[in-house]
């Protein structure tokens, strides 16, 4: 892949010289008409002197068919009668686009709810018609200094292996989980693993399993939470043929699947009461009996269960048994969140690099200063998932050696770059400073209103209520 | 908010009864549903499916108002529309009359209503049969064969189509002919008869390029090239989107360019060229939002991309616009497209070897069942199903579904379905 921004270098006198300023490729979508050909001919006007190689196409259609067809830097695109939905289309299509080229919008009289959609879809500006030159520069130097990046080489990493995952970091949380970890695997306790979303829960279990008394039979997860409440129980327990419509065959269930092995009970706290009696019994008596089945069948396992849920705070609202969690938290490890883990974010970084890399084919052996800077900067809600899943669309979308902002989700870029205060030139009022922050916000938490009700210091219903004042 | 969680859709759903007065509040419950945002980073996060989605209560009350608006503006529409037959009738203007209902049963169409359609069809027909002019009868036939296409009932479009040709033909009715070559073609594509279907969009070509009606020619140009593609003609499907496309294009209409580029992007992923397929869906969903909007369009294009990124290995990108697409399919209560899109996320999940894949297979299957007219997509979930287990190596659950797949497009004498899964049953033996 060719960099994004080509530098030509050639001596000059004063300031930076002009040939070392990156020339910017920008494809101008701006329709038809006179105030369309207004537009482009402002832009070619400033073209040279914002080293800018200028391109057009007269709607979305025809733009797609130039985007596909060779490599941009930026697009500019002018918004239409109904600007949501296209500021909306036009970041649905450039997304996946080569070279990840950044969007400018433009419209005549831009809203407050249009700009703050804008930040949080990652869009570089949006800017008011007709375009000045000053506020266009103002957003191509942004381009360009997001250019300048160091790349930083990978640091090394040791990571303990955990079947198809790893243990990876050395904060001082994660040493503290070790050492329960290590106490606790060689026992058959039941086990409790709480933590956030994204934690690592499962990676735990299995490292518990492969480390334990039962390391040599199965290890079986159960997700709880993801399988339709009138199937879990036949899921858990198996079914007798014909025992209810559906029950096309017999089906032994995961508990017997796990005989002498590990059950692993993830999202705990999702299950119905009903059907927490009946894990009880099962954990109690070492039993089960299959759906439509008469039989009790013996079942020797050891049970992991795992929870993002406060259990206890369950217990009071009656959503869970006090009896099943005692049963289940003989131990109880918890997780830290990764805002937790300082450096860790960045072993864990170079730790899927070199696995994205390798199982796409990459080259990758390096990060740049700045994507280290976003990914440091971000909230990470989703916690190791989250960040696992950004590091493996950063490796597809990549093509170098260096892993750089650019192939970051917009979202993470957005969150560095954002749009230039409005309105322009002027003073903002206090709602409109109020909606920008809970924009950038909620853009931080991935829209994730709880989390950022929590950084706001506000009742989520409040927040709820805000966001619809400003149309959020 | 009253500060309480919001109430699962599975759950929701469960408490309403299946009748029809209920559908819109049904649709209302659907659209208005949230993923919970605490299970978007949980580990359960990957198998949300619309049931696991969460609906307010407080929500719901607040814009049943709107749903109720949207009935009675429908209810309004329709009535004006029996009137308008109701003066027509008084001014003895019987062609007046069948004008009217077929734009009442045009309105039912709108809204997914095509069994409602075929009942105000039917009673044009009864009207315009009385008439000397053989025109509006035609009309009525065409309206008939088109809702019974939609409704799944093949047969009975093609005998419609079938009556209206002659009938238009009769009239030397040139539009009307053509018109009701094309319902056969489509009539005879719905069935597998691929030969049928090329003789039909063919006079219906010709038929179309005498009478200088570039929009029709250029729509059957579009469905010569499905069905040369489908014969495994691709040099000549490739033509005839070619043309289509230059029609379209050049006319300016957006809906039928992102059809036509919808197709080209299926030709050109089965010449293997993901390349440029890609790039046909994307140009197709950029038409589309230049076209009135059409969130069938979108999410036929939509499940294309998602296909493609499946068959080429790239699982994030297909997972990524599956979840786009089961968001407008929500927003819009399109139901078959939720099925269509649960069934390829169960077919994604089958590639990464996922066990608990199978929640989106359970999901389609419920939704599948119910829907109107389900159930030859209830079969085609099945068999994606029991392919799913075979896949994980559940092969006595894989000939359950399998043959389950069977028995249905057998009740529904679904011969392509039939053949593919005795097919996969042959497999599964050997």
């Amino acid at each position: 892949m060719t960099p994004p921004l080509r530098v030509e270098s050639s001596p000059r006198s004063a300031g930076p010289r002009r040939e070392e300023v990156a020339l910017l490729r920008i494809l101008v979508v701006a329709g038809e008409g006179t105030r369309a050909a207004g537009l482009l001919q402002n832009l070619r006007q400033w073209a040279d002197d914002g080293r800018l190689e200028l391109d057009s196409a007269p709607d979305l259609p025809r733009a797609v068919r130039q985007l596909a067809g060779a490599r941009w830097d930026l697009v500019v695109a002018v918004l239409g009668e109904h600007p949501d939905d296209d500021l909306a289309w036009w970041v649905d299509t450039l997304r996946g686009v080569p070279g990840s080229p950044r969007l400018l919008a433009a419209a005549p009289t831009p809203s407050m709810g249009l700009v703050l959609r804008a930040e949080k879809a990652g869009v570089l500006d949006v800017l008011s018609l007709p375009l000045r030159r000053d506020d266009l520069m103002a957003a191509l130097e942004r381009i360009r200094s997001a250019a300048a990046e160091t790349a930083l080489p990978l640091p090394p990493v040791e990571a303990q292996a955990v079947g198809p995952y790893a243990l990876v970091g050395q904060s001082p949380a994660m040493l503290d989980v070790y050492k329960l970890l290590a106490r606790v695997a060689g026992s058959a306790a039941t086990v409790l693993v709480q933590g956030e979303s994204g934690t690592g829960k499962e990676v735990v279990a299995r490292a518990l399993h492969v480390n334990g008394p039962k390391a040599t039979g199965a290890f079986v997860a159960v997700n709880c939470a993801a399988i339709p409440e009138n199937l879990l129980e036949s899921e858990l327990f198996g079914h007798e043929k014909g025992a209810f419509t559906g029950a096309v065959t017999r089906k032994i269930g995961r508990f017997e699947q796990a005989a002498g092995g590990t059950l692993f009970l993830d999202e705990i706290a999702d299950m119905s009461l009903a059907l927490q009696a009946k894990i009880l019994r099962a954990v109690q008596e070492r039993e089960i009996e299959r759906v439509g089945g008469a039989e009790a069948i013996p079942v020797d396992v050891r049970m992991i269960a795992a929870t993002n849920r406060d259990l206890k705070e369950a217990i009071q609202q009656g959503r869970f048994r006090e009896d099943l969690y005692y049963r289940l938290a003989v131990v109880t490890i918890r997780l830290p969140r990764l805002g937790e883990r300082g450096d860790d974010l960045v072993l864990l970084t170079a730790y899927f690099v070199r696995q994205f890399a390798e199982r796409y084919g990459k080259q990758i052996h390096a990060i740049s200063d700045r994507a280290l800077d976003l990914l440091r900067g971000h909230a990470w809600v989703g916690n190791v998932r989250e960040l696992r899943n950004v590091i493996e669309r950063a490796v597809i979308v990549g093509g170098e050696d260096v892993l750089r902002a650019e192939h970051l989700p917009e979202e993470l870029r957005g969150e560095a770059v954002t749009l230039a205060d409005r309105p322009q030139g002027g003073l903002l009022t206090l709602a409109e400073i109020e909606a920008r922050h809970i924009a950038r916000v909620l853009a931080h938490t991935n829209g994730q209103i709880g989390a950022a009700a929590e950084i706001l210091g506000i009742h989520r219903n409040t927040l709820t209520r805000k966001m619809k004042e400003y149309g959020l | 908010m009253t500060g309480l969680p919001p109430v699962r859709v599975e759950k929701a759903l469960g408490l309403m009864p299946e009748l029809e007065a209920l559908d819109p509040l049904r649709a209302l419950v659907v659209s208005l549903s949230r993923p919970d945002e605490r299970a978007l980073w949980s580990s359960s996060g990957p198998y949300l499916t619309l049931g696991k989605r969460g609906v307010h209560p407080d929500e719901v009350r607040r814009r049943m108002q709107q749903a109720f608006h949207r009935i009675v503006g429908h209810l309004q529409a329709l009535y004006r529309e029996y009137v308008d037959a109701l003066e027509a009738q008084q001014r003895g203007d019987a062609a007046g009359v069948v004008s009217a209902l077929l734009r009442a049963g045009r309105l039912e169409e709108g809204v997914g209503r095509f069994t409602q359609a075929q009942a105000w069809y039917d009673v044009a027909l009864q009207v315009g049969q009385a008439l000397q002019d053989r025109r509006p009868e035609v009309e009525c036939l065409r309206a008939l064969g088109h809702a019974s296409l939609a409704l799944g009932k093949n047969a009975d479009g093609a005998r419609h189509f079938q009556r209206a040709l002659a009938l238009a033909e009769a009239e030397f009715d040139q539009a009307g002919a053509t018109a009701a070559c094309e319902g056969l073609g489509d009539a005879a594509l719905a069935q597998g008869q691929w030969a049928g279907a090329q003789a039909w969009y063919s006079r219906g070509l010709r038929l179309a390029e005498a009478a200088g009606d570039g929009s029709r020619a250029g729509r059957l140009e579009r469905q010569l090239g499905v069905l040369a593609r489908k014969q495994g003609d691709l040099a000549a499907a490739g033509d005839f989107l070619r043309r289509a496309r230059e029609r379209f294009e050049s006319a300016g209409s957006a809906d039928e360019t992102a059809r036509v580029l919808n197709e080209q992007g299926q030709l050109d992923a089965q010449l293997g060229r993901h390349g440029p397929a890609a790039a046909a869906y994307r140009e197709a969903l950029a038409w589309s939002q230049r076209a009135t909007r059409d969130p069938g369009l979108e999410l036929s294009v939509r499940l294309n991309l998602a296909q493609l990124d499946l068959e080429a290995g790239r699982l994030l990108e297909a997972e990524a616009e599956l979840r786009r697409a089961e968001q407008v399919a929500i927003a819009d209560n399109a139901m078959r497209r939720l099925v269509q899109v649960y069934t390829l996320m169960g077919r994604l999940r089958g590639v990464q070897a996922d066990e608990t894949g199978f929640v989106f297979f359970e999901q389609a299957i419920e939704l599948a069942k119910a829907l109107d007219r389900s159930l030859a997509t209830e079969a085609q979930v099945y068999l994606a199903y029991g392919l799913f287990r075979s896949r994980l190596g559940q092969q006595d659950e894989a000939r359950a579904y399998l043959e389950r797949a069977r028995e249905i497009f057998d009740s529904l004498g679904e011969a392509v379905g039939r053949e593919r899964v005795e097919a996969e049953l042959r497999a599964l033996s050997a």
